[in-house]
């Protein structure tokens, strides 16, 4: 069965690009434009990754992850943040609010796809 | 008679006393020949026993020679083995040396596969780069979704947090700042033509790129793109921060900046050629 992936980000070119990196591997992708939108697709979907940028409308990458691992549904789900600025600020905001991991824009495909296996092969192995 | 008789009486004596002298001679040679016949049982005894121990020394010296000779015949049979051994050692180390340098040569074709791997999977990380820009550039005929996608290209795909994108106007001989990003609001919002950087990377044609990636010179512009439609410039990318991640510009940024020249230009002006066929249409 696919592992399915929720791809979050508020610009059309980014969510495009992490796509088109992500359907090179049998990945099922589920995309939402904003934070709220993120909260009610994993909710729905039940995706084994999601993979959010920080800077959208209405709720932020920071806000989603928090929201998302404060809800019982979501809260065992790996949140890997795509943030545009890889400073150690952001990054402690970003594992502060529970994400798992983080990449940094532009995105490097091997990277991005190096730790989607990895953290999809943990999801598998945890009890 | 009577010189007889006393002549008798003395001979009868001398023969009795010859008789006792040989009769104690004889016992005293039984009783020396008992000594000798005791001493020679005691050295028969002797002789016994040691003919015994020599029997004994006999049976296991041929005993040890028995062990003597199975022990050579397992040495024979071991040296043999040694033989046997030391020539497949040698047929092994031959192989094994074979094996050696076909795991080096396996190595050095799986390094040259590893490497010749993540070479292929940069250049189609760096198509879909191209590919995104070039689908999202021409996927829309919306003037402000194609300026908004060039600059989500900056943004997200050169990794840029500063930029700005002119136009020109052709009869000013300007480029008119269209829009832009983290600039700050007194930017220079129409360039003359041939003026500053990119003025003058306009005017060239010529893609500009500061070497290294600066913040400084030139009001801190890293790079300027021409946009050229049919190799006339029609507006400019000015792009000055880059993202604190990003130290400079790689290969596929600079062929990000090539198809940008030309396909952001065509995007632009297939927008603007719409615009016009709209605004025909709804004029009958």
């Amino acid at each position: 069965m696919k592992k399915k992936i929720l791809c979050v980000d508020d610009s059309r070119t980014a969510l495009f690009m992490v796509t088109t990196i992500l359907k090179k591997e049998p990945y099922e992708i589920v995309t939402a434009h904003d934070g709220q939108q993120a909260v009610e697709v994993a909710s729905a979907e039940r995706p084994d990754l999601i993979l959010m940028d920080v800077i959208m409308p209405r709720m932020t990458g920071f806000e989603a992850c928090r929201e998302l691992k404060q809800r019982e549904d979501t809260k065992a789900i790996p949140v890997i943040l795509v943030t545009t600025r890889g400073e150690e600020e952001n990054v402690e905001t970003g594992f502060a609010s529970g994400c798992n991991d983080y990449v940094t824009k532009p995105i490097n495909a091997q990277e991005l796809l190096a730790k989607v296996r990895d953290h999809i092969a943990s999801r598998e192995e945890a009890p | 008679m009577k010189d007889s008789r006393s002549g008798h009486g003395a001979y009868v004596r001398k023969v009795q006393e010859g008789t006792q002298s040989f009769t104690h001679d004889l016992l005293g040679e039984l009783e020396r020949l008992h000594v000798l016949v005791a001493s020679l049982q005691v050295e028969k005894e002797t002789l016994h026993d040691k003919t015994r121990g020599i029997q004994q020394v006999l049976s296991a010296n041929e005993a040890l020679r028995a062990l003597a000779a199975s022990l050579e015949a397992e040495m024979n049979r071991l040296h043999e083995q040694v033989v046997t051994l030391r020539a497949a050692n040698e047929r092994y180390e031959g192989e094994h040396a074979q094996l050696s340098a076909q795991l080096d040569r396996t190595r050095a074709e799986s390094q040259s596969y590893s490497s010749r791997y993540a070479e292929i999977e940069t250049q189609n990380s760096n198509l879909a780069n191209l590919y995104v820009a070039s689908y999202r550039l021409h996927g829309t005929l919306d003037r402000k979704e194609v300026i908004d996608t060039l600059q989500e290209i900056i943004a997200n795909l050169i990794g840029s947090e500063e930029a700005g994108l002119y136009e020109l106007d052709e009869h000013m001989q300007t480029l008119e700042l269209i829009a832009s990003f983290g600039l700050a609001p007194d930017a220079q919002r129409s360039v003359p033509l041939g003026s500053g950087r990119v003025g003058q990377a306009a005017r060239s044609g010529e893609i500009f790129v500061a070497k290294p990636a600066t913040s400084e010179a030139d009001g801190g512009l890293n790079a300027c793109i021409p946009l050229k439609l049919d190799g006339k410039v029609t507006g400019a990318v000015a792009i000055y921060r880059l993202l604190p991640q990003k130290s400079g510009f790689e290969e596929v940024d600079r062929e990000l900046f090539e198809l940008l020249a030309t396909h952001a230009a065509m995007a632009l002006y297939c927008t603007s050629l719409h615009a016009r066929l709209r605004a025909q249409e709804v004029a009958r």
